[in-house]
């Protein structure tokens, strides 16, 4: 009997424990992120053109913009927000374990990324491939003249992978010369050290442009591999992940219907444009899924501007751009040829 | 006629070859054709090395400059200073607000102050003195540079650091001045030597506790604005991170050493494996085990920061070698030592803290300051776990946009830094040495 009485008694603690552990669980990361006053937002080791640090110690970069987006969407003022700067082997653990509400950075949307680590992957901000740099008095003007080259490439990443992809595919017996660090890569190959430099074509563009002569080098128009860079979210909380999407589909949509951050103000007053005024929160309830203001999309591009602006200004020819042209490439609008096509907003 | 004068014959000068410089040079460097070839050839490698040094890093070098694209318009092999110069705020202090960097200068400034009584040998009460910054120093420079409101334990720890620095900076002058320590000044301003002890002490404590809730009430109204850990880095974060290490890592491992010889079966056992576990695994583990998995067997919501968890591994991890090193020390003391703290009735604290500990503290020297040199390196680190120390702050510049594939120069930069850090530290401690074995001098 008495034994009985303290199996009870611990079996109801047992349940109290769990069930109070079910409750801390069931508070949504919408929830967590407006408690703690900011958002979590995880980038990588600074990568340019993506996440930097200015001289004055901010973030800047197309990531990080998408984290501003989110910060302004939720709290209507971009600087609620953490920048978390992990290293790349430990990304996915970090917003596993909920260190990170969210993670912008250069992570590819892979299958088994997506269904294996317990995280979503939503709309790609920037589509990314590999590609080569040679210099262009070598005379090679496509990578299938690469026979018996040595190519640069760092170590550890699906680059050096799809660069023997290619070489086996195409019988071109390659030999790599393999860098952890991408700026010794760099000086190796100014100094002859190898033949090409492989790595993705956004960050090339970037390098090319810091080499001593950056007309003499070039980069050759194959594409070895799809790199879709989408922004991610913990699986299982879908309004979390509604929040994040839509925030990138906010930016891509305004740049197609010509709203601006210098004109959004004017936009959200005079625009007759209905789908405007429903985007801006001034018509209508979309705001309501999200768990969001009214004004969460206004916030968002009076704080970032549109997508194109946001390119212009970190991967185009802005002041702290990389300078990679946008027309004719993947990430152009779907009306100019590219794939940054948004769902409507009604 | 006597051979023999009663004056000393003058001395007769020192050979050439042993007096001027060329004679040195033949005797050293060109004493036989083989030598003088074997001069000729270092003399130029040195040479090449050096012009080609000097060319890339002062002549051709730019040092002004808004972005890299300037220093390749100006020289394209020289370096392109003009970076490192305009990022030094983010090397020395990371991201810490602009505004606020005195704050960071203000702490080192301190330290400084409070830890230079030890060095002058007029000052009196040294052991209190060290353990002042070891207790206070922490609580007073957390609050500076953190910031935001104070708890309650956070203002009483602030006064009480406050008092005991102003106590510190008046001991040290009663002690350059009047070479003796503040409280017998005091007892001599207020004409009480000759009282009893008891009326001294009185005095003393009473001065003491006025002196607390003044500072109490000053400090309860004195705030500085928060900055988040986030923020800290750079130089900064490396000397804060190596700090607490050095400081924390050699009390534990004296702990740890002492349990792995005690006699006590179950501290023997457990400070032996907490040692040996530590010691077996490389630090990055430690630190990627730390930040990455720790959170995952923690509860729901428990939440401790990078910094924290940074830190609680560089410690932990130096312990064991701390202790390895004490242990090593400690061995070194004969048996007989030990054996003559007993007869005199000495227990087993009285011992070690009296006659074996303090001999064998000096012979460790050596060992300890070359621990906490690699220390100060291994922080570096910490760079990995996203934490920006002078490394990571280094490496970052050239991934800024202005200064983009610059990464030669701040990493020349960082070792310069480094090499005068840590070059002082070993000359600091080799003075240590020749002034704690001045008995053993023969």
């Amino acid at each position: 009997m008495k034994l009985k009485s303290k199996l009870m008694t611990l079996t109801a603690a047992a349940t109290i424990l769990l069930s109070s552990g079910t409750v801390a669980f069931a508070e949504t990361t919408l929830e967590t992120v407006k408690a703690r006053g900011h958002v979590r937002c995880q980038v990588g080791p600074p990568s340019p053109g993506y996440y930097n640090l200015d001289a004055a110690g901010n973030w800047y970069g197309l990531d990080v913009s998408i984290c501003r987006s989110v910060a302004a969407a939720i709290f209507g003022d971009p600087t609620k927000l953490e920048i978390q700067s992990v290293s790349s082997q430990a990304r996915f653990t970090a917003l596993a374990n909920g260190d990170s509400d969210l993670l912008s950075r250069t992570a590819t949307w892979t299958m088994s990324r997506d269904t294996q680590l317990g995280i979503d992957f939503l709309q790609p901000n920037f589509y990314d491939g590999q590609g080569f740099t040679v210099r262009k008095d070598s005379g090679i003007t496509s990578a299938l003249q690469l026979k018996g080259a040595k190519v640069c490439v760092t170590s550890g990443t699906t680059t050096e992978l799809n660069l023997t992809d290619f070489s086996r595919q195409n019988s071109l017996s390659i030999s790599n010369v393999t860098f952890d660090d991408y700026n010794v890569r760099d000086d190796t190959y100014l100094n002859g050290g190898c033949d090409a430099v492989t790595g993705d074509k956004s960050s090339m563009a970037g390098n090319i442009a810091s080499f001593p002569t950056p007309a003499d080098h070039m980069i050759l128009p194959e594409t070895l591999s799809k790199e879709p860079l989408a922004p991610a979210v913990r699986h299982g909380d879908n309004q979390w992940a509604d929040i994040v999407r839509w925030t990138v589909y906010a930016l891509i949509n305004a740049e197609e219907l010509g709203v601006t951050q210098a004109n959004v103000d004017d936009m959200l007053a005079n625009s007759k444009n209905p789908n405007i005024l429903r985007m801006l929160g001034a018509e209508g309830n979309l705001h309501e899924g999200l768990g969001l203001e009214k004004s969460w999309a206004y916030n968002i591009i009076k704080a970032e501007g549109n997508y194109g602006e946001i390119y212009e200004k970190y991967m185009g020819g802005g002041e702290q751009g990389i300078g990679i042209d946008r027309a004719g490439s993947l990430n152009a609008l779907w009306t100019d040829g590219g794939l940054m096509y948004a769902p409507p907003m009604r | 006629m006597a051979i023999i004068t009663k004056e000393k014959s003058p001395d007769r000068p020192a050979p050439l070859s042993e007096t001027t410089p060329l004679g040195w040079l033949r005797i050293n460097l060109f004493s036989s054709t083989f030598n003088t070839g074997l001069t000729l050839i270092m003399l130029f490698i040195v040479y090449l090395t050096i012009s080609g040094v000097f060319a890339w890093g002062y002549l051709d070098a730019t040092f002004v400059a808004d972005k890299r694209r300037e220093c390749y318009d100006n020289s394209l092999t020289g370096a392109c200073w003009a970076g490192v110069i305009a990022w030094l705020d983010n090397i020395f202090y990371g991201r810490y607000p602009r505004d606020e960097l005195w704050r960071v200068n203000l702490g080192g400034v301190l330290l400084v102050l409070w830890m230079a009584p030890l060095w002058m040998s007029r000052v009196k009460a040294k052991v209190l003195v060290g353990a002042s910054v070891i207790i206070f120093y922490p609580f007073l420079a957390g609050y500076i540079f953190t910031g935001g409101d104070k708890s309650w334990f956070m203002q009483f720890m602030v006064s009480g650091a406050i008092l005991a620095f102003i106590i510190n900076m008046l001991n040290m002058l009663s002690g350059l001045i009047e070479n003796t320590s503040f409280a017998k000044f005091l007892f001599k301003l207020s004409g009480q030597v000759e009282a009893s002890d008891k009326t001294q002490r009185n005095l003393l404590y009473g001065v003491l506790f006025a002196a607390f809730i003044v500072i109490f009430a000053i400090q309860s109204s004195w705030t500085v604005t928060e900055v988040s850990w986030t923020k800290w880095g750079g130089l900064f974060l490396t000397l804060v991170i190596s700090g607490i290490g050095i400081a924390s890592s050699l009390p534990l491992g004296i702990v740890l050493a002492l349990g792995r010889r005690s006699k006590l079966p179950v501290v023997r056992v457990l400070s032996t494996g907490f040692i040996e576990i530590f010691r077996s695994v490389p630090l990055i583990t430690v630190l990627f085990m730390a930040t990455t998995m720790f959170p995952l067997f923690m509860p729901e919501g428990f939440f401790l920061n990078k910094l924290v968890q940074g830190i609680i591994s560089v410690v932990l991890f130096n312990a064991c070698y701390m202790a390895e090193i004490v242990r090593a020390g400690l061995q070194a003391i004969p048996k007989g030592q030990f054996e003559g703290s007993h007869t005199i009735g000495l227990g087993y604290w009285g011992t070690m803290g009296l006659v074996i500990m303090p001999q064998a503290l000096k012979h460790m020297i050596p060992n300890i300051v070359g621990n906490i040199i690699g220390l100060l390196k291994d922080t570096t680190l910490v760079s990995i776990i996203g934490l920006f120390d002078i490394l990571g702050m280094l490496r970052s510049i050239s991934k800024d946009i202005p200064w983009l594939g610059l990464h030669k120069e701040p990493l020349v930069f960082g070792a310069i830094l480094f090499f005068i850090i840590c070059f002082s530290m070993s000359k600091y401690s080799r003075h240590l040495e020749s002034k704690l074995s001045a008995g053993n001098k023969r």
